[in-house]
């Protein structure tokens, strides 16, 4: 059953807060809910997490940014995720990373404007024999380089 | 609370309970070496700089996070010490252009260039606003045998300038969090943070919003405690360390702040704090319009009285002469003084006598932050029915409208207004710094205000011009009021100004007086304008499709900048060794920029401009699609290499690009060609592979070592001069009168071999006019821009050029724009 939620935003993200204590080791547990429900932190559902915990919404965008997990776009249309394991770093895929968000002009965590790509890191994804890896919405692709990666995207654009 | 005693390095000491060895070591003189502490903060531990060894300790502690203990033993000096935090200023550093620190010709470079280049991004002491009073560069230098071996890895991280007043150069920042923990403190909640991680890291707001939407109140308290270049305010960075400090109250509205004056060569450049706590906050008035409204270009500075028509600049005696004579006939209770409500009580005292002893008129305080349009309806009413018929206004605080019914007006200010422009008697006013005396705030507390900066030309303190008037209207005994404290005395119980409705110091939405003595403070200082205060709209001016376009424009490295530009004349008509006259708009200086290539089929021609200074930081500005107002030339007389055989060709900043037309001329011409490139870091190469195409060899030489040799082009020129089979029988070094001096100097005991300088870096105009460029070369006198720019460096008297070249730098700091991108500077007019 699909539940669709009229609520505002904020009330949506003060429901989920009202779970936790309003303590800060609470604050990424609850930003991670907050990203499952909403798909996504945007600038309201910040301010509101941000209210809750009695912290600056710059605090609160400072902590969620330092890890790689949150996103602040609405997710794209297709999913694009880089190991940045140890082998496939080992592997080059920091090179890959740089193409990717060169050729989508985002940053990881980001989504195009046209709404087509959303770009993630990944720890290690468990496929190191085949580094350097990309999961393209959820098919891992093995021994990528820019090119063969430039292609992917380009198949998937189409 | 307790007390304790430890010994450190030797020497005992005794402490609060609570304190950390970081302190228990200051209180016994002992500097450790610490850039992430601050006094006014709790410890935080990220630098690790301020480790030491304590006794039955395991490991190296950081000596800020440590409490001093009873009976702890610690050493602060170790030979492992000294390597541990060499290693971390190295890492720390790695990430930090430094190639002035590590560079073997930083003294003798900081002598030629006594104060930084103003560039666009510090890409290194040389040209970070910083450099004066850099704690981090302070901590490097002091390191004994400092090795910074690691190679800079540069992160091209774009400066940010959109916001008002402050702007951040993120490749400068070490990420001690010392800029947003004094936010959190002063403010309860910080407006900035530590945002991503790893090399992205950085200091800004949430999602990466404008300062101004962030909850930051302009304070500036993360400009003063930031230890390095990152986070600095747009106008005072050139200054370097200020010479003065007044303490001082800031009269910009009744909240009567407490402040430092910074001032340098008697000049307020910047304001601070008193202290890095809540109650010593300012505004971003107090903190970053202040100083610009002294230093405003349009400031009045001479009496004015009108005469069969027209306002003619008089003496201070004559107007105030005619000022008396005419207000003696309206002693009938027709005179009013219009003035505001925060000045200095020596001033509103004086004031209120004048209206009421002497004149037996009435006066009125308009409240901070009110205009004209804020005239209370009585007082508009009198005018209005012929009951008053003389004004005296201290500022813009008269509708034109009201104006027009008086029998004479006198204005008394600072700034024009078309309302001085209609009035029958100006007086230009001291304001703010340029006075002493006391000031009210709206709490009632007195506050000192001076000692008095010097003020514009004629300028004078209301009370004086007041004081003198009075007498000249027959009140002799005003002759007693000598000093300010003569007229502290005979104040008594004056009344406090009324409260602002507003806290400016708590935001800068919303907040902030609107005006200034009855003037839109938007108007005088634009920046403003990014907190939404209201200012006169600019006049509409046509824009007309005319001058130069810029066909592409790229920054090939931090600061140089590529302009492909359509010119077909000069494309045309140009050869190797010759520069353009540029002006980025009507209004522009003109500058110099040598032609790094032309394409006469296309029309078109390429050069490069490196961002260091104001009339290159317009031009840089601009972008593609745009135009650049005029572009005059080819000037200078070529020069033409190609009778040579074998030529060294040696380039550095900007001088990269200028050897380019030579190479090429050359390599057509079936030369042999040798390039020798000089930067201080690998990073601000550019143009490498273009210039390879042309010649035999290329060499870099870098001033770290990041890239090729460590060193200067000299060093290349030598050898190559020494070499049986690259001996040049010509030479050419373009780049900043330093590296083209050394070059000189080396390549001396070779001067059989010309070595061609080429001299634009000391033209102002480019036509003779100016004589800046004025040059000995072999005994005689000759211009840069027409006899050169190129001469035979051996025969130039670079010790007069040296000492000629220092007295235009104070000139340029002044000069420099305040509008970030300078988008706003056109909108000025
Ligand atoms: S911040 Fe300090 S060390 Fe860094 S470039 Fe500026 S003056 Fe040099
Ligand atoms: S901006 Fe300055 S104060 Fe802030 S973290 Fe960077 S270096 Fe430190
Ligand atoms: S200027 Fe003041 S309020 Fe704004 S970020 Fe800096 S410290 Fe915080
Ligand atoms: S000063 Fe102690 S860790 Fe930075
Ligand atoms: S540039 Fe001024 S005289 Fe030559």
């Amino acid at each position: 059953m699909i539940e669709v939620s009229l609520a505002r935003p904020a009330d949506r993200v003060h429901d989920v807060c009202r779970r936790y204590a309003p303590d800060r080791e609470n604050l990424i547990p609850a930003l991670q809910e907050v990203q499952e429900t909403e798909g996504f932190l945007s600038p309201e559902a910040v301010d509101a997490v941000a209210g809750y915990f009695r912290l600056s919404p710059n605090n609160v965008y400072g902590v969620a940014t330092f890890y790689a997990q949150f996103r602040y776009r609405p997710p794209g249309r297709h999913c694009l995720k880089i190991c940045q394991g140890t082998a496939c770093h080992v592997q080059g895929s920091g090179v890959l990373l740089d193409a990717a968000q060169r050729t989508l002009g985002i940053r990881s965590g980001e989504t195009t404007v046209d709404g087509d790509f959303g770009l993630e890191e990944l720890a290690c994804l468990g496929s190191c024999a085949l580094a350097p890896a990309v999961v393209l919405d959820g098919v891992v692709h093995a021994r990528q380089t820019p090119k063969k990666l430039n292609t992917l995207l380009e198949k998937a654009r189409s | 609370m307790k007390e304790i005693t430890l010994t450190i390095d030797g020497q005992p000491v005794r402490v609060d309970g609570g304190a950390s060895v970081l302190e228990a070591a200051k209180a016994l003189g002992i500097e450790v070496p610490s850039i992430c502490s601050h006094p006014d903060l709790p410890a935080y531990g990220a630098c690790r700089m301020c480790v030491v060894e304590i006794e039955g300790v395991r490991g190296f502690p950081t000596a800020c996070t440590t409490p001093a203990a009873d009976g702890m033993v610690v050493r602060t000096e170790s030979e492992t010490l000294r390597r541990l935090r060499e290693n971390t200023l190295e890492l720390m550093m790695s990430g930090h252009p430094n190639a002035c620190l590590v560079c073997d010709y930083r003294a003798v470079c900081e002598k030629h260039k006594p104060t930084p280049s103003k560039a666009g991004t510090s890409t290194r002491c040389g040209l970070c606003g910083n450099r004066s009073e850099c704690d981090l560069r302070e901590i490097v230098l002091a390191t004994p045998g400092r090795n910074l071996g690691l190679p800079t890895i540069y992160s091209h991280k774009k400066v940010e300038r959109d916001d008002p007043f402050i702007e951040r150069d993120h490749n400068l920042c070490i990420l001690c969090g010392l800029c947003w923990r004094i936010c959190d403190k002063i403010h309860g909640q910080p407006a900035i943070s530590i945002v991503r991680r790893g090399k992205e890291a950085r200091i800004a707001a949430s999602f990466d919003r404008s300062w101004v939407d962030s909850g930051c109140t302009f304070c500036g308290a993360c400009v003063d405690i930031c230890p390095t270049g990152t986070i600095s305010d747009r106008f005072a960075k050139w200054h370097g360390h200020p010479d003065n400090k007044i303490l001082s109250t800031c009269m910009l509205c009744p909240e009567g702040c407490s402040f430092y004056e910074m001032t340098e060569n008697n000049q307020v450049v910047a304001t601070r704090m008193t202290g890095f706590a809540a109650e010593d906050r300012l505004c971003a008035l107090g903190r970053f319009a202040y100083p610009q409204l002294l230093q405003d270009r349009d400031r009045i500075n001479r009496p004015l009285l009108r005469e069969s028509g027209e306002l003619i600049p008089v003496s201070q005696e004559e107007a105030v002469d005619a000022l008396g004579a005419a207000l003696d006939g309206f002693r009938d209770g027709s005179f009013l003084f219009l003035g505001n409500d925060t000045e200095l009580r020596e001033t509103k005292h004086l004031y209120r006598s004048l209206a009421t002893d002497v004149l037996k008129g009435k006066y009125h305080f308009m409240a901070a932050g009110s205009g004209a349009a804020d005239l209370p309806e009585t007082i508009a009413e009198k005018i209005e029915n012929g009951t008053i018929r003389a004004v005296l206004s201290a500022g813009d605080l008269l509708p034109a409208e009201l104006r027009e019914r008086l029998a004479f007006l006198g204005v008394i200010d600072a700034f024009p207004s078309a309302l001085s422009a209609s009035a029958d008697v100006v007086l230009p006013a001291s304001i703010l710094a340029e006075t002493t005396g006391t000031f009210r705030d709206a709490a009632g507390t007195v506050k000192g205000v001076g000692p008095a900066l010097p003020a514009p030309a004629h300028a004078r303190p209301e009370w004086h011009w007041v004081r003198d008037l009075a007498q000249r209207l027959g009140a002799d005994d005003w002759r007693r009021y000598r000093y300010a404290p003569d007229v502290t005395r005979t104040i008594g119980d004056d009344p406090a100004p009324a409260p602002l409705r507003t806290r400016p110091r708590d935001s800068v939405k919303d907040a902030l007086p609107a005006r200034f003595r009855g003037h839109l403070l938007a108007d005088r200082v634009p920046a403003l304008r990014a907190f939404g205060l209201p200012f006169t709209p600019p006049e509409a001016t046509a824009t007309e499709k005319r001058g130069f376009l810029i066909r592409r424009k790229e920054e090939i490295a931090p600061n140089f900048h590529s302009f492909l530009v359509e010119a077909p004349e000069i494309a045309r008509y140009a050869r190797p060794g010759q520069f353009i006259m540029v002006m980025a708009a009507e209004t522009s200086e003109r500058v110099p920029f040598t032609l790094t290539d032309w394409d006469p089929e296309n029309g078109t021609i390429l050069f490069i401009i490196e961002e260091t200074g104001r009339s290159s930081r317009e031009l840089c500005a601009l972008r593609a699609g745009e135009r650049i107002a005029h572009v005059s030339g080819p000037l200078g007389a070529p020069l033409d290499l190609t009778g040579a055989n074998t030529v060294a060709l040696a380039g550095g900043c900007y001088g990269i690009g200028a050897i380019y037309p030579f190479a090429k001329a050359l390599h057509k011409a079936g030369k042999r060609v040798f390039v020798v490139l000089e930067a201080s870091s690998h990073f601000l190469i550019y143009f490498e592979d273009e210039l390879r195409e042309f010649c035999e060899a290329i060499y870099f030489t870098t001033r770290d070592g990041s890239m090729g040799r460590r060193g200067a082009v000299h060093d290349v020129l030598v050898e190559l001069l020494q070499s049986d089979d690259k001996r040049p029988d010509a030479m050419a070094a373009i780049g900043c009168t330093l590296m083209m001096q050394m070059a000189t100097e080396a390549t001396r005991p070779w001067s059989d071999v010309p070595l061609h300088v080429a001299l634009n870096p000391i033209m102002i105009d480019g036509t003779g006019m100016c004589g800046a460029c004025r040059v000995s070369v072999g005994g005689e006198t000759s211009f840069a821009c027409v006899d050169g720019p190129f001469f035979d460096g051996h025969e130039v008297d670079w010790a007069e050029l040296a000492s000629r070249r220092g007295a235009f730098v104070q000139v340029e700091v002044e000069a420099m724009p305040q509008n970030g991108t300078l988008a706003a500077h056109a909108c000025r007019h």
